[in-house]
């Protein structure tokens, strides 16, 4: 390791470390404002000049020394950019100087004989590098009259998310590198040159992309604000309290940034193994549900046919004696839904009010968009090994992301695997029915037939075993009935599997030996596997079969990550809102009725929690062989309990209606799609009377009790943390996941050297100011805390094949990440970033229909029948069509439907 | 020994006696003012350019100054269809809660702009603690003229930089 002594500190660094991150492992601070530690360094801001110089060599090549035996150093004529300099052995840098000081100087002067020193009215000001450096190592004044300032457009709309100051720009870049090199949507540039040098936004919507907000944390001055937060507060009078992403699976930390009541702002909470130091726009500016005037504030109850205002006390009463009624009558004509937004104390209060005080297992949570989520025991035996980190799986690590499109339903888990693919060397294999935006980082990309999944995966199972590429040491210790299975396997050769599936042969070979002979290797599978696997038992037995016979479970960076769509169905699994599953997923002896049977009137009472069936009980429920099954339109049990944040289709049709509240309002966990449960933090005061989910179920709970022979004080909880306590105590998953535990910082290690380095030795992956921590804590799956549990491999006959009729078209429904949601349609900043409903369309069948881009088109099925615009593009192959769902008109869309398109 | 300290006596006495011929230093307020000091400071209040447009840009530099935390600014963003002061920002809602105010001067030292000045009214009692919070509209001077009130439509006088002048206390326009 190269040693460097910087004003007379040595220090020992990896090769390839910077003089500007060596210089903070000595505690030695060099200003910098182009340079992030995320991106690369480009030297174009010259605020960390330093003097550097080299020991001299003779000419026979050795080192020359002076009197004392000390090497004689070269000093290099001028200063050198430490954020570009690499340092090399023995190297000397001194910061400290006169000279170096007179650079700083001059460079801060520089910058701000074009600055407009606005900060009394910079949103910036308080939090600003300009600021600080100029106070620390500016001049004290300027020698430029103020009149000679240089001006320019001081409100740009740089997109409806993003304001742009021309003045205040200091031209460092950090935006545009941020959108080219993490973001990968390069839709920032500059234009002109000299002073006329400027940020322009290079695509049509301006600033098109999902992670605009970040260009506001790492602009170095004011130049770049957020249209929502602009000009509302400064930033030392904002409360930061921390959070997680309310969102998707992702589960990003954050800082809720609270003023007078009212979120003001979110910003990016570091935690390196899930969202570093990045946030999508949805988790940026999506909070004004929060705070919206259409919050539910006081309890409803139904009076001659209206929902009517009523005491916390009426409506608890009632609720608990008509739920005794029909329970003492037959507690399985009680049924409870719990949507995966609720976060795990409500969850675990809701399923104990259920299977311990009414006793009935009608629990389920798949409605809406989770009506697809599937795993419950893939995941709890091969889930992901404790450590995985997505965002730095290194140049060893294989991913296999299948029917998944992160882009737009966990964008930060797209970030970061194209990080990982692309900074650190990782090998992504990405497979689905249509090309996502994830496919431009894959190492393979390949398209199947929709419904040949199964064949697909046994194709790489079959080329792997032709190929001997199994590990038999792995299928010997711990995996049963693999004769049996190769044996089953015999008919579903590589070739007819390929040609199940749509697929080039050579392509599922290239496929199966990256994903076999890679040490590390991960399954990723998204919405559009989790309906594939609903409808063909083999994709499931597919996905275990190919992670146990190359043994790529139970270890860091091995096993499966399931990519779920709400922040918190993991944990909806983990407590067991299944009718089959039970609390910490284990298999219930009488099974419940699931959430299609509970809406469809054959319970009595049903207690809805967090999700709205009423809205989409017909809407996502999936296809079987291709015939799309529509589910009748929700039917109002005797008694319906309505628990939520708005008063949401279901809630309409209630006896009565509980005001929930918000995650901003209160504290518990969630547990993220690679189950790590996450603690947050409450930053509101309550809406009017709303209560936190789980005071509502334990005052239920207690009602229920009293007077039967359950003990009463088990429903006595003061806040959501002694729930958490008791989860950590009780529930084997979450065994040891104390409020402490979770909310503890670990220091994770450095990541790994990535291609491009061929010296071998690991490179120094900067970190500048970041902690480098993660917080949170995942539970082990079976493979990995029982070494000697043992699996069986399961041989199901690949059966779902689409067989589409001339003229019709397989229907693909894709998630956008703006849609009519009941949360995003209630923050006006992001609206224009809802796209108008479309149909994407092979430009092939496009021939053939006569249609052309943007040209208005009939889509039909079931008797439904929609115009939109058609979006003509090879991003979906001939003969599926693809459409967003939640849009304007495209609500309820059953994905595999047979579609007509017809010119309009 | 009668009248040991007769002497002292008639030393206090004649002081009364002197002061009997001169006129009296009580003022009969509240007829007769007592004159101020150029400097007093009394009641704060949010001054405007001449143009009418207020100097107050937001920034809450005062309220950041203040030691006793009894200032509340809530900025936000205007256009030129309804402009309050220069520049971008203003403020929206600004209040002083006098029965937390110590008139140290802070915030007037703190403001960018000399929008907020201790100006000589020192009355300041009132019949319930709401009414100590002085909010902006009685903070505020009248407008110069009365077509030069705020908001009012106008672009950007001065062009872009104008919500910090230069000078402190602005450049009259």
């Amino acid at each position: 390791m190269p040693q460097v002594t910087i004003d007379n500190k040595s220090v020992d660094v990896p090769h390839g470390t910077l003089i500007v991150e060596a210089a903070k492992q000595v505690g030695i601070e060099i200003p910098v404002f182009c340079y992030h530690p995320k991106l690369q360094p480009v030297g174009m801001c010259r605020m960390c000049l330093v003097e550097v110089g080299t020991p001299k060599r003779g000419k026979d090549g050795q080192i020359e020394r002076d009197a004392n035996g000390a090497p004689v150093i070269a000093w290099m004529p001028k200063l050198q950019t430490a954020c570009t300099t690499v340092v090399s052995d023995g190297m000397m840098v001194r910061t400290d100087t006169a000279q170096v000081a007179d650079a700083r100087r001059a460079i801060i002067e520089f910058l701000l004989t074009s600055h407009p020193l606005d900060c009394p009215i910079c949103d910036k000001g308080g939090e600003c590098p300009l600021q600080n450096l100029t106070m620390a190592y500016g001049p004290g004044q300027s020698r430029f009259p103020v009149e000679s300032k240089f001006h320019n457009e001081k409100r740009v709309p740089l997109g409806d998310l993003i304001m742009l100051d021309r003045e205040r720009c200091i031209q460092c870049a950090r935006c545009v590198r941020f959108q080219t090199e993490i973001a990968d949507d390069p839709v920032l540039g500059f234009a002109a040159r000299g002073r006329g040098l400027e940020i322009v936004t290079l695509s049509d919507p301006p600033f098109d992309s999902k992670f605009s907000g970040n260009t506001i944390d790492t602009c170095p001055v004011g130049a770049l604000t957020s249209r929502d937060f602009r000009l509302s507060a400064r930033v030392w009078e904002v409360r930061d309290y921390p959070s997680v992403c309310a969102h998707c699976s992702v589960g990003c930390n954050l800082w809720i940034g609270e003023r007078d009541r009212t979120i003001k702002r979110i910003v990016p909470r570091e935690n390196e193994a899930v969202n570093e130091i990045w946030l999508c726009d949805k988790g940026r500016f999506v909070h004004h549900f929060a705070t919206s005037s259409e919050r539910l504030t006081q309890p409803l109850i139904r009076r001659n046919g209206d929902l009517q205002p009523a005491t916390w006390n009426q409506a608890l009463d009632l609720v608990a004696t008509r739920l005794k009624e029909i329970q003492q009558h037959d507690p399985n004509a009680v049924g409870g839904l719990a949507g995966d937004r609720a976060s795990n104390e409500d969850l675990y209060l809701f399923q104990k009010l259920f299977r311990r005080v009414i006793g009935s297992n009608n629990l389920d949570h798949r409605v809406g968009w989770s009506a697809a989520n599937v795993g419950a025991d893939l995941i709890r035996l091969y889930g992901a090994g404790i450590g995985t980190n997505l965002g730095a799986l290194a140049h060893d690590t294989t991913a296999l992301v299948l029917g998944a499109d992160p882009e737009e339903e966990q964008p930060v888990i797209r970030l970061r695997l194209a990080r990982s693919a692309r900074v650190f060397g990782a090998t992504l294999i990405v497979a689905n029915g249509r090309l996502t935006k994830l496919a431009k980082y894959a190492k393979q990309s390949v398209v199947y037939r929709y419904g040949g999944e199964s064949a697909f995966l046994l194709g790489m199972v079959r080329a792997i075993i032709d190929e001997n590429l199994e590990n038999i040491e792995f299928i010997r210790a711990r995996v049963a009935n693999f004769d049996a299975f190769k044996t089953a396997l015999a008919p579903y050769t590589v070739e007819r599997c390929a040609e199940l599936s749509g697929v080039n042969a050579d392509a599922l070979r290239n496929a199966a030996r990256a994903f076999a002979k890679s040490p590390d290797a991960l399954i990723l599978y998204g919405r559009e596997a989790m309906f594939a696997q609903q409808n063909d038992p083999a994709v499931a037995s597919g996905i275990a079969t190919l992670l146990l016979i190359t043994g790529h479970v139970g270890r860091a960076n091995n096993g499966l990550v399931a990519l779920y769509p709400h922040n918190n169905s993991t944990g909806a699994f983990d407590f067991g809102f299944l009718p089959d599953h039970g609390l910490g997923r284990a298999q219930v002896e009488s099974k419940g009725l699931s959430a299609r049977e509970m809406t469809c009137g054959k319970v009595r009472a049903l207690y809805v929690m967090a999700c709205d069936p009423a809205l989409t009980s017909d809407s996502l429920v999936g296809t079987q062989q291709g015939e799309s099954v529509r589910q009748d339109g929700f039917v109002k049990p005797e008694f319906l309990v309505v628990q939520d944040l708005f008063l949401t289709e279901t809630a309409k049709l209630a006896d009565v209606v509980l005001p929930a509240q918000s995650f901003a309002e209160r504290e518990g966990t969630f547990t993220n799609t690679e189950r790590r449960v996450q603690l947050f933090r409450a930053a509101l005061k309550p809406v009017g009377e709303a209560k936190p989910d789980w005071w509502i179920v334990a005052e239920i709970g207690k009602r229920l009790v009293s007077g039967s022979n359950l003990k009463l004080e088990t429903w006595d909880y003061a806040h959501a943390l002694e729930i958490t306590e008791e989860i950590a105590a009780s529930v084997p998953l979450y065994k040891g996941m104390t409020c402490a535990a979770l909310a503890e910082n670990v220091k994770l290690p450095r990541p790994r050297s990535g291609q491009g380095n061929p010296s071998g030795e690991p490179a120094q992956i900067a970190m500048g100011e970041l902690e480098n921590i993660s917080s949170g804590k995942m539970w082990a799956s079976v493979a990995e805390s029982d070494a000697s549990a043992k699996f069986e491999l399961v041989w199901k006959e690949p059966s779902s094949q689409y067989s589409v009729v001339s003229n019709q078209y397989v229907l693909a429904v894709a998630r956008s990440l703006y849609d009519g949601g009941t949360l995003a349609s209630r923050t006006k900043i992001v609206q224009p970033r809802v796209p108008a409903p479309y149909v994407e369309i092979n430009s092939q069948d496009a021939e053939e229909i006569g249609i052309a881009n943007g040209a208005r088109v009939r889509v039909s099925f079931d008797a439904r029948v929609i115009q939109v615009s058609a979006r003509v593009n090879g991003h979906v192959p001939p003969g599926v069509v693809l459409m967003a769902n939640n849009l304007d008109g495209t609500a309820a869309l059953p994905m595999g439907a047979r579609v007509k398109i017809e010119k309009v | 020994m009668a009248f040991p300290d007769i002497g002292a006596l008639i030393k206090g006495m004649s002081v009364t006696l002197r002061e009997m011929f001169n006129p009296p230093v009580t003022y009969q307020y509240p007829e007769v003012r007592r004159p101020l000091y150029p400097r007093f400071r009394g009641r704060h209040e949010l001054k405007r350019h001449a143009n009418g447009l207020e100097k107050c840009i937001g920034c809450s530099l005062c309220a950041a100054a203040c030691p006793a935390d009894a200032i509340y600014v809530e900025p936000a963003e205007q256009t030129d269809a309804a402009r309050y002061s220069p520049g971008e920002r203003y403020a929206r809602r600004y209040e002083i809660n006098h029965i937390r105010c110590i008139f140290c001067g802070f915030c007037e030292e703190a403001c960018p702009t000399g929008a907020i000045v201790l100006e000589h009214d020192y009355e300041l009692s009132y019949y319930n603690r709401r009414d100590a919070i002085i909010t902006k509209e009685r903070l505020l001077v009248p407008p110069p003229a009365p077509d030069l009130s705020t908001p009012r439509a106008m672009p950007d006088p001065g062009g872009l930089y104008s919500a910090i002048p230069p000078v402190k206390g602005g450049v009259e326009q």
